[in-house]
């Protein structure tokens, strides 16, 4: 055996397989293997489109412009390629819209929103749209202009921020005081102590009406015993106002009779002017008094609900 | 004026010493095309001789080439990512990374290689063999050194520098794919999407005839080189530092034109 001729004929078999090796994976890469999927664009103008320009989907490449014409009614039909395995990214409902960036080629960018949608047949003829940054500039760039007018008009030296912001200081720096943000809210930490001063106060008083309603609590319980109680202070007073009542009586009869007189002696003494000026006189201070009696009659029986008809009437 | 006539002159010669080399050059090529139209050319001795030549030229440096290939693509690769990443271009860094090395750099760098190693052999052999007549004495025993010396050579060289930097660009591929996308079937998608997108056609065409080209220009010249040869000793020097001058532009000019025609 040719010790050469075995190594050469090793190495021309290796290198032929992995040629065809080769190959056959670029043919496959190629989609030599597979059906072509071919789409015609309808597009206004073929501006920035070429052959080879991609036909981008999520954007992963899985086609590309082969040739781009006019047809006889002077639209622009544009002619795409794509392998088969990628025809299924392209539905009915899916959207072409060529894309101009700044920095880069233009591309022919697929959207799918709905992948059940119904594949696009072989040959179909779609729409191609254009989203052309370039054009949105000028309107863009004026309406940058007016922010930035306005930011400035905002931010200029005697500006409202600014004075909001030299407020926000003042509070911040107040709030870093010993009384924190409430000398923030008050404005001096004289009125802030005085508001903590006061709710120390009030804690104090709240603690002392505390004490105090445990007494009255006491008291109450005295007081009930005290007025209540048999021979206490509410069976005495009763006592001593039926007594009251008797007086009253009396008195109400004794007036009744002085009424009368008065009368009579008004009739005898009619002509009698001094007289009966006199008589006037001594009718009003009657008047007064029984004024007094009554007043005190109602006050009593505002405090002891036992009299039923409390007015001493004159006549 | 007589300095303007000279000069003149001297650039005459010049001009006429290249269009004579090349002359000489496709001259010979044209004869080593016409024999290999001739079916006697198709005999064992010839097919022995070419053997030789591929296991001289490929198979006996395949280790040290390979190892080579492995070093320059895994520096390039990397240097390329680690830009591509830095400018945010990492997108591209795989469509790059073969492009440089697969269709560029490692052509060009086998077809050096071999230049170096066996177009300088050939150059001193034929150089020798010219000024020690042994020529002569072959073609008088009815052993035309065209058809078992050169045209082998020939065929030698375009095998070797295509097979070489076919191996070394395979290698590079695989080198590029575990680069970027480590040891997974992951990246296998991607990475057939853009080596369909790079190898069209006309690319896979062109790097064959360019890889052809070099092996060409590393045994054709240095073959006229060696037969240009004056039949003395100390002449031998000269004609393989002409002849190797000579394989270096034509390398390079092979280079240029195929990027001119590439992506001008």
């Amino acid at each position: 055996m040719n010790k050469l001729h075995f190594k050469v004929g090793l190495f021309t078999a290796a290198s032929l397989l992995l040629a065809a090796i080769f190959i056959v994976y670029l043919l496959h890469a190629r989609g030599f293997f597979e059906k072509t999927f071919h789409l015609q664009l309808a597009a206004a103008s073929a501006d920035g489109v070429a052959p080879g320009v991609p036909v981008v989907f999520s954007g992963i490449e899985i086609g590309r412009v082969t040739t781009l014409g006019l047809n006889d009614s002077g639209g622009i039909i544009i002619r795409a390629e794509f392998l088969g395995r990628n025809a299924k990214w392209l539905r009915e409902n899916s959207t072409f819209t060529l894309d101009k960036p700044f920095v880069g080629g233009a591309k022919i960018r697929v959207e799918s929103p709905d992948l059940d949608a119904p594949a696009l047949p072989d040959n179909a003829t779609m729409l191609l749209l254009t989203s052309d940054i370039s054009k949105e500039i000028p309107a863009l760039v004026e309406r940058v202009k007016a922010i930035l007018a306005n930011v400035e008009h905002l931010t200029r030296k005697d500006g409202e921020i600014n004075a909001t912001l030299a407020n926000v200081k003042t509070v911040t720096g107040r709030m870093t005081g010993e009384y924190g943000v409430l000398e923030g809210v008050l404005g001096s930490p004289e009125k802030a102590r005085a508001v903590t001063d006061s709710l120390e106060k009030t804690r104090a008083l709240i603690t002392k009406l505390d004490g105090l309603a445990l007494k009255m609590d006491g008291m109450a319980a005295k007081t009930d015993q005290w007025l209540f109680a048999q021979d206490g202070m509410a069976e005495q007073t009763k006592a001593s106002l039926a007594q009251v009542r008797l007086m009253l009586d009396d008195a109400q009869s004794s007036l009744k009779k002085a009424d009368a007189l008065m009368s009579n002696a008004v009739d005898i003494s009619a002509n009698v002017k001094e007289g009966t000026q006199d008589i006037a006189a001594l009718r009003a201070e009657i008047d007064d008094a029984v004024r007094k009696a009554n007043a005190l009659v109602n006050e009593i029986n505002k405090k002891w609900p036992f009299a039923r008809d409390p007015e001493v009437k004159l006549p | 004026m007589n300095f303007l006539a000279a000069s003149i002159e001297s650039l005459g010669a010049k001009v006429v010493g290249w269009f004579t080399v090349g002359y000489g050059m496709f001259a010979f090529l044209a004869r080593a095309g016409l024999l290999l139209l001739d079916r006697t050319t198709w005999n064992r001795a010839t097919f022995d001789v070419v053997v030789k030549q591929v296991y001289f030229t490929a198979v006996q440096i395949l280790h040290v080439f390979m190892g080579y290939t492995l070093v320059i693509s895994w520096l390039i690769i990397t240097i390329i990512l680690s830009t591509a990443r830095d400018f945010g271009l990492t997108e591209f860094a795989s469509e790059m990374t073969i492009r440089v090395l697969v269709l560029e750099l490692l052509p060009f760098l086998t077809a050096l290689f071999i230049a170096l190693r066996s177009g300088s052999a050939i150059n001193t052999e034929v150089a020798l063999m010219k000024v020690n007549s042994e020529l002569d004495a072959l073609a008088h025993c009815k052993v035309p050194p065209m058809q078992f010396e050169f045209l082998p050579r020939l065929i030698g060289g375009v095998i070797s520098v295509i097979t070489l930097a076919g191996l070394a660009g395979l290698l590079a591929l695989l080198m590029g794919y575990l680069s970027i996308y480590g040891v997974s079937a992951a990246g296998f998608e991607p990475y057939t999407r853009t080596i369909a997108k790079i190898f069209d056609f006309t690319i896979m065409a062109g790097l064959i005839v360019k890889c052809a080209l070099f092996g060409l220009a590393v045994t054709l010249i240095p073959v006229t080189a060696g037969l240009e040869t004056p039949k003395k000793l100390f002449m031998v020097p000269v004609s393989v530092l002409r002849g190797m001058m000579r394989v270096f532009f034509a390398i390079v000019a092979i280079e240029v034109v195929s990027l001119a025609l590439k992506y001008i």
